[in-house]
């Protein structure tokens, strides 16, 4: 941690300077503190171009070193019950037109020849600096109050290990806050989060293009089926919030394990899936079912990462009935009517898209799943995939016949 | 009687030099005097030869007169650095404010008024070292300066004028009490001032024998 101490006077013999010196030695472990002096700054005046060149430089340097620490000890003498104004006058050098101190930790020590050691020009410091031009963050509490510099310091090093002691508490306690006060999100992000919960304005960066995370969020929800995720471990993560689900799912259910989220008479069939997911035998399980009194395609999809490593398996759940309406209503031909016209074999078409063998044998196992009451229906696969090539032939027709 | 008006803040344009200009114009019945702490070098009590001449020329006057009057701004809710430092002048070597009535006054550009200053000068001149005697009637808090004076530099609200009037009043009264006891003794801080330059000059002469030492050697 970087520190800066300001040694609060301009006198050439100092307790609080030989204080801060004591402390940078004494501390060396917990903080680099760079000790600053008053003296070489000019009085302050909001007249800045009345000053030299080497006065603007040196009011520069202080104010530089000042923001680019993590915290600032202020070692105050007393004079008339107050600091001195060569003290007072840095402040104002730190907080007229600029926010050296603002949000900064700051912690306020002081010695003094008398047993008073500079507690009312303390008690001031505290106020000033809880100015809204400064708004330091000073540490509360924990006063460093050493007086009878006769007794409490020897050879100008201090030496009373009471005085010590305190010391060490109380600077560890300002290590620990200062640590704390500069881990704190900006109050400008706190109130985004308050405005706008859970989301925050970061980017998911894809290979094909990038989502906000409320992007990502709606596209879920937009989606028309209903996404399940079990992850590698066998947990119950996450769900897409869409409305209408066929599933109902709870918050409260996330983290569950497969046998918690499953009736027992089920867990084997679910268990036997996710295996085959995991090791590698299969990629992709289907179950046509019917659910809330619609036809229902329920589909188990090993997830991956680009090495092949297994991630956890999704489900996706969604009616069909829109699109066996359109079929039943001559959107598409007919796959026998695709065999007449030339069009691609349904063999090739389902061996292509699917990978194969592994999904029979998921749909037929799967039939005889039944954990969420409703009939499983007692249809062979749908064969789907072939539209896509279909449309993919046409476009190609257009093509080629603009072409001409 | 005769008032030392100090006005506190360091800055070319200043609101609380404007408020004692307008009290020097407004209460005739008084010779006021204006000084700013404009000028007055930072206190420093290491400092070498003779003391500033505008310290000296600022505790003189505050030592003739029968009262002083500070108008004090408020920068980070105390004193300003340029008013703390001419305080400390005045109560290191020379303590021209010892028994002195003091009244205190203040503009600011806030609603305030300088209010916290002021609580921090009160404690500030209470302390040993300046032994002023602090008027402690009605405060004056002109908030909003940046509006409140008209074209002329008279306190535009009726209103502001007649509390100051009053305020003035009661101090005033209170003064005559420390006129009518007789005045203190008024030569303080020449006699401080000339004890500096004969301690000055005996560390030159010893200086100089130094280096008279130095040369025959």
């Amino acid at each position: 941690m970087k520190l800066t101490a300001i040694v609060g006077t301009n006198a050439d013999f100092s307790y609080n300077r030989l204080l801060l010196q004591f402390m940078r030695k004494h501390f060396w472990q917990l903080a680099d503190i760079e000790i600053l002096e008053v003296s070489q700054l000019p009085a302050f005046t909001e007249d800045f171009d009345d000053l030299t060149a080497a006065e603007q430089t040196e009011v520069w340097r202080f104010k530089t070193a000042v923001n680019k620490s993590e915290g600032v000890i202020f070692s105050a003498p007393e004079y008339d019950h107050s600091i001195p104004a060569a003290l007072k006058s840095a402040i104002e050098w730190l907080s007229y037109k600029a926010t050296c101190l603002t949000d900064t930790p700051a912690m306020v020590v002081g010695v003094a020849y008398g047993t008073q050691a500079s507690a009312r020009a303390q008690e001031h410091l505290r106020q000033i600096l809880a100015s809204p031009d400064c708004s330091a963050y000073v540490l509360p509490g924990h006063e460093v109050l050493i007086g009878n510099v006769g007794k409490t310091f020897s050879d100008g090093v201090l030496s009373d290990p009471a005085s010590i002691k305190n010391l060490e508490d109380n600077f560890v306690a300002f290590a620990e806050y200062a640590t704390s006060i500069n881990s704190m999100p900006s109050l400008q992000e706190n109130s985004e989060m308050l405005k706008k919960p859970f989301i925050s304005d970061a980017y998911i960066t894809f290979p094909t293009g990038k989502l906000t995370l409320s992007q990502a969020q709606q596209i879920f929800s937009t989606i028309p089926f209903e996404v399940d995720l079990i992850d590698a471990t066998d947990h119950f993560t996450w769900y897409s919030d869409k409305p209408n689900r066929e599933h109902v799912r709870y918050v409260s259910e996330l983290g569950e394990g497969v046998e918690e989220c499953h009736p027992p008479k089920a867990l084997p069939i679910v268990m036997k899936i996710i295996n085959s997911f995991r090791e590698g035998k299969s990629d992709m399980v289907q179950r046509p079912l019917m659910m809330h009194g619609h036809r229902t395609l329920i589909q188990y999809y090993a997830l991956r990462d680009v090495d092949g490593r297994y991630l956890g398996t999704i489900e996706f759940t969604g009616s069909v009935e829109n699109i066996l309406r359109q079929f039943e209503a001559g959107a598409w031909p007919t796959t026998e009517e695709m065999a007449e016209t030339g069009g691609v074999t349904p063999d090739a078409t389902s061996g292509a898209s699917t990978g194969g063998a592994p999904e029979g044998a998921g749909t037929a196992a799967a039939d005889n799943v039944d954990d969420h009451g409703e009939a499983a229906a007692n249809t062979g696969v749908a064969d789907g995939p072939a539209i896509p090539r279909a449309l993919a032939m046409n476009v190609d027709a257009t093509s080629s016949a603009s072409a001409h | 009687m005769k008032i030392l008006a100090i006005a506190g803040s360091s800055a070319k344009k200043s609101n609380n030099f404007k408020l004692l200009t307008f009290m020097k114009k407004h209460f005739t019945d008084h010779d006021i005097t204006i000084e700013s702490v404009r000028g007055i070098p930072l206190f420093n009590e290491n400092f070498s030869g003779n003391m500033p001449a505008p310290v000296i020329e600022l505790a003189t006057e505050a030592e003739k007169a029968d009262a002083v009057i500070i108008a004090c701004p408020e920068y980070n809710h105390s004193v300003s650095s340029a008013l703390k430092s001419t305080i400390e002048w005045l109560s290191y070597e020379l303590h021209p404010l010892r028994g002195k009535p003091v009244m205190l006054v203040g503009a600011s550009t806030y609603p305030q008024g300088s209010s916290r200053a002021q609580t921090h000068l009160r404690d500030i001149l209470n302390s040993p070292g300046i032994d002023a005697i602090v008027f402690q009637g009605d405060e004056f808090l002109l908030g909003n300066a940046a509006t409140a004076f008209d074209d002329d530099g008279a306190i535009a609200a009726a209103g502001t004028v007649t509390f100051l009037e009053k305020c003035v009043a009661q101090f005033a009264e209170f003064v005559q009490h420390f006129i009518d006891e007789g005045c203190s003794d008024c030569t303080a801080v020449e006699n401080a001032v000339a004890e500096r330059q004969e301690r000055e000059k005996s560390v030159e002469k010893d200086g100089e024998k130094d280096e008279e030492r130095a040369v025959t050697k």
